[in-house]
């Protein structure tokens, strides 16, 4: 992998730090409900077509962003603790994340076609949304245990 | 595929680190190397060889299950 679409290594300590409490923050957010008024703001739409209201496009609309500033923040810190380079970052670590790639993007799918088949409706919904996360962390997960392997198996020689 | 990057690294009096250093990857691909999990590219072999002055023949060895 072309080590020129990595970012430097001091941002992998930001994708932790920016990360872990936008994870747990959009989790208490999901589970709670939680919706604070001084959030809600008019926004520019593309396209939103409301369930109890009309489609529109190109205007104008309420909402609450909290949402929409974790969703980013997730993405954003998940794009910078994935894709940093390690301190020691050279062709061998290079095969490692290659290979957790391909290996977070077929459980990911492996865990969306399963999803496909026996979740429906609004269940399915919350699939999906998860589903925007999920091959990131897949990828920092394997990845990070990968390197955790190579780091225990060299020191033990 | 084997190799005698263990063997060259001793003659030298070489550790993992000092090698890592030269050949410029981590210590822990020299680990991986001499382990033989893992196979480098043409680039770091050729490296390897400069260091170790000699050819990548010398110090690479194919095996039938290569073929």
């Amino acid at each position: 992998m072309n080590s020129k679409f990595l970012f430097h290594n001091k941002y992998k300590k930001w994708g932790w730090l920016i990360f872990i409490p936008t994870a747990i923050a959009s989790f208490i957010v999901v589970a709670w409900e939680v919706s604070p008024a001084w959030l809600d703001t008019k926004v520019f739409a593309i396209a939103v077509d409301e369930i109890f209201g009309d489609s529109k496009s190109f205007s104008f609309i309420d909402n609450n962003i909290l949402n929409e500033i974790l969703g980013v923040l997730m993405i954003l810190s998940g794009l910078l603790l994935a894709f940093s380079k390690e301190k020691d970052e050279d062709e061998y670590i290079a095969q490692i994340r290659l290979s957790s790639l391909v290996w977070a993007t077929y459980v990911n799918y492996a865990v969306l076609l399963l999803a496909f088949i026996f979740v429906y409706d609004l269940s399915f919904l919350w699939v999906m949304i998860f589903n925007m996360f999920t091959i990131l962390v897949f990828f920092i997960v394997r990845f990070n245990y990968k390197l955790y392997q190579l780091k225990k198996s060299a020191s033990h020689d | 595929m084997t190799n005698s990057i263990k063997v060259e690294r001793a003659k030298r009096d070489l550790t993992q680190a000092d090698l890592a250093k030269l050949v410029k990857v981590s210590r822990q691909t020299i680990n991986t190397m001499e382990q033989g999990k893992y196979v480098p590219s043409t680039v770091l072999a050729l490296r390897l060889a400069k260091v170790f002055e000699t050819t990548v023949d010398a110090i690479f060895t194919l095996e039938d299950a290569d073929w």
